[in-house]
């Protein structure tokens, strides 16, 4: 058989491609950086949350990346402000997924960016963590891949109801919300969860959050005999018109709630500092003051933050620890399974007890809703300092 | 409970009745209902919260400088969305014009201002003791507004040149234009005067219903229950409609609760248009055969 000139072309040709293919990839993918996209919300109405998420995670990243990064690989965060609308949050999206080909996503940080971005990421197949609390958000079938490092809106009224009912040990109980869909589906949802638990839901009402005078609201659950208000709105004027009317009532009831109870907004629309008193809103056991103290892992950690001249003057400690968490897992899940969706996905299906600043994680392939009920509980509003609140009183440390 | 209803129910029926004599005073110069109303009111807390309490202005100062504003609205207003659809105001174009204006001064106001619900000072320094704080300044404040801007009205259309020209083009526009009257300075006139009204409703009434954009829509809305209520262009149906709707809600607040207020305002309102089309105080208009 003679040897062509042809075939020895070929032949050559085709061992350079197989040597480069076999060498060269791996060289190039080593000095890479592993690509995460990022979606917070740090401009337009809804951007508070996502201005304090953002300074914990550029502050893990920057951490992880002065360490070496994973396995050599720097870490390359392609932040897209989703302005607090859905529509920019979708069109970056298509953005990270397809263009920037991220290897993971983290957030939107904000539940209707969330709402609408889950399903595309879903499509494309890219493992993403979830900040937010609605509870439509994971599903292991409609996305296998989306996990959540935070509550679930359940969790956090369950978390409400379990402090009114079994550490206070107040059996009626008035559950009012505005008309907004938060509020509406926040209060149909928590009503039969606290009936379930055996408290009597002595008064229940929607109410327009404009309505100037809720005299008449606080006047009927008094008669109806509450022991505790359980307002369900994230409209600052709503929530300090009970707490005014309350103060002025002289009615010394407690008011458990959702977080903006215990906000800035809510304080500076108070007509008297007292009406804050007995006001309990929704906190993460990691994050509060317990005698006076920072559970261990926080209290290094903002040690650490304060070291770095980090504030918390306008923000929340459990704003940037969720923001620093969301880093430190996707960095731990990439450096542990490598950049391959599926198993990045394998691996965290396996999480457990991931000790985070914010919260303990714990992942199985059936409930990727990781956080633990025992870790939502309730802080006194009025008690913030360096960004961090008292736990209410009444549970045991 | 009666002191509840009447202090809340009077104060917040005078801001209703105010909007809705803004919603007049435009409508008497033009023919055109300008939805502009509902965001000059939610401009006159706003404003008034961002210029005395954020930037520190004195009270007084800041009061005119909002009516001032709301004056300039008003022009803006009258040259941009009203005077280009008024060749064929049988089209009724000024609806969409006039609330997409309003619309885009809200948005510019959450964005710049911001979507919450902000605290309003408390504009006149009242001892705790004095008689004048038997009643809170949130309460009589709108209402003594309402006094003052219908008495004001009464004068000028009633007894003063300027109001009576006002008149003549409500009346007949063109036959007032064939007199010699200058119309189009004159709905300019009315327009401001209709920004100044509609600022001082949301200015006087902002210690109650706070600095919030979400004021908007709902002062759109129950400013415009009045007029139909009262009659259109009428400013005494306009004060009448106004505290009769105050009261009613605040009373339905009282007596129902929650969603179900609105729903018995809507209800009432309803009945009283079916059962007198022309409003209460309205006359029925003789049709030209």
């Amino acid at each position: 058989m003679s040897i062509k000139r042809r075939t020895v072309l070929t032949g050559s040709a085709a061992g350079v491609v197989s040597l480069t293919s076999g060498l060269a990839a791996p060289a190039i993918a080593q000095s890479d950086p592993i690509k995460i996209g990022y979606l917070p919300a740090l401009t337009g109405p809804s951007s508070s949350t996502g201005v304090g998420i953002n300074r914990g995670t550029q502050l893990a990243v920057e951490e992880i990346n002065k360490a070496g990064g994973i396995k050599g690989r720097k870490i390359e965060l392609i932040t897209r402000d989703t302005q607090s609308d859905p529509t920019k949050a979708v069109n970056a999206v298509a953005e990270l997924t397809q263009r920037a080909k991220a290897s993971m996503i983290w957030g939107p940080v904000n539940s209707g960016e969330a709402l609408a971005a889950t399903p595309l990421i879903a499509r494309d197949k890219v493992p993403m963590l979830h900040p937010c609390w609605v509870d439509e958000l994971i599903d292991v079938k409609k996305y296998p891949m989306a996990f959540r490092i935070a509550p679930t809106n359940t969790q956090v009224g369950g978390g409400a109801n379990h402090y009114v009912v079994d550490v206070l040990k107040l059996k009626k109980v008035a559950v009012v919300s505005d008309t907004t869909g938060y509020g509406t589906a926040s209060a149909n949802t928590y009503v039969p969860m606290l009936k379930a638990k055996g408290a009597e839901v002595v008064y229940t009402n929607h109410v327009d959050a404009a309505n100037p005078d809720l005299k008449p609201e606080l006047l009927r659950m008094q008669s109806a005999g509450a022991q505790a208000i359980m307002p369900w709105s994230v409209n600052a004027g709503f929530l300090s018109r009970i707490l005014n009317t309350r103060g002025a009532m002289g009615w010394d009831v407690p008011v458990v709630g959702q977080t903006t109870l215990g906000s800035g907004q809510t304080k500076a629309l108070l007509e008297k500092p007292e009406n804050w008193n007995k006001v309990y809103s929704n906190n993460f056991r990691n994050c509060c003051y317990v005698n006076g103290k920072l559970p261990p892992r926080a209290a290094d950690y903002v040690e650490r933050l304060k070291k770095e001249k980090i504030e918390f003057a306008d923000t929340l400690l459990w704003w940037v620890a969720l923001g620093w968490d969301g880093a430190f897992m996707m960095a731990d899940a990439l450096k542990n399974a490598g950049t391959k969706n599926e198993d990045i996905v394998a691996y965290m299906n396996k999480v457990k007890d991931w000790p985070g600043i914010y919260g303990t994680v714990t992942w199985t392939p059936e409930q990727h809703n990781g956080f633990p009920d025992q870790e939502v509980v309730m802080c006194e509003v009025n008690s913030l300092r360096d960004g961090a609140f008292n736990i209410a009183p009444g549970y045991s440390s | 409970m009666f002191a509840s209803i009447i202090s809340y129910g009077l104060a917040v029926g005078a801001v209703y009745a105010l909007i809705g004599i803004t919603y007049n005073v435009m409508f008497s110069a033009s023919r055109v209902f300008s939805f502009t109303a509902g965001m000059l009111g939610m401009l006159g807390g706003v404003l008034g919260a961002l210029f005395i309490k954020d930037w520190g202005i004195n009270a007084v100062l800041g009061f005119v400088a909002v009516l001032a504003c709301g004056a300039v609205l008003g022009l803006v207003t009258e040259i941009l969305t009203v005077r280009p659809v008024l060749k064929n105001i049988e089209q009724h174009l000024y609806v969409l014009s006039t609330l997409a204006f309003a619309l885009m001064i809200q948005q510019v106001t959450a964005i710049e201002y911001g979507t919450e619900a902000y605290p309003f000072p408390v504009l006149i320094p009242i001892d705790a003791n004095s008689i004048l704080a038997i009643v809170d300044q949130k309460f009589w404040l709108p209402v003594l507004a309402c006094i003052v801007t219908i008495v004001g009205l009464e004068f000028l259309y009633r007894r003063t040149l300027i109001g009576r020209a006002f008149l003549a083009i409500a009346e007949d526009s063109y036959a007032a234009r064939a007199l010699g009257l200058p119309e189009t300075r004159l709905r300019m006139a009315s327009y401001a005067l209709a920004g100044v009204i509609g600022t001082l409703a949301g200015f006087t009434g902002a210690q109650m219903l706070l600095a919030f954009i979400g004021n908007q829509p709902i002062l759109n809305f129950y400013g415009f229950v009045p007029v139909a209520l009262g009659g259109m262009g009428s400013n005494r149906g306009a004060v009448i409609g106004g505290l009769a709707l105050g009261l009613f809600q605040q009373a339905a607040n009282f007596l129902v609760g929650g969603i179900f207020a609105a729903v018995a305002v809507f209800a009432v309102f309803i009945v009283v248009l079916l059962l007198r089309p022309e409003g209460l105080a309205g006359a029925s208009a003789a049709r030209r055969v």
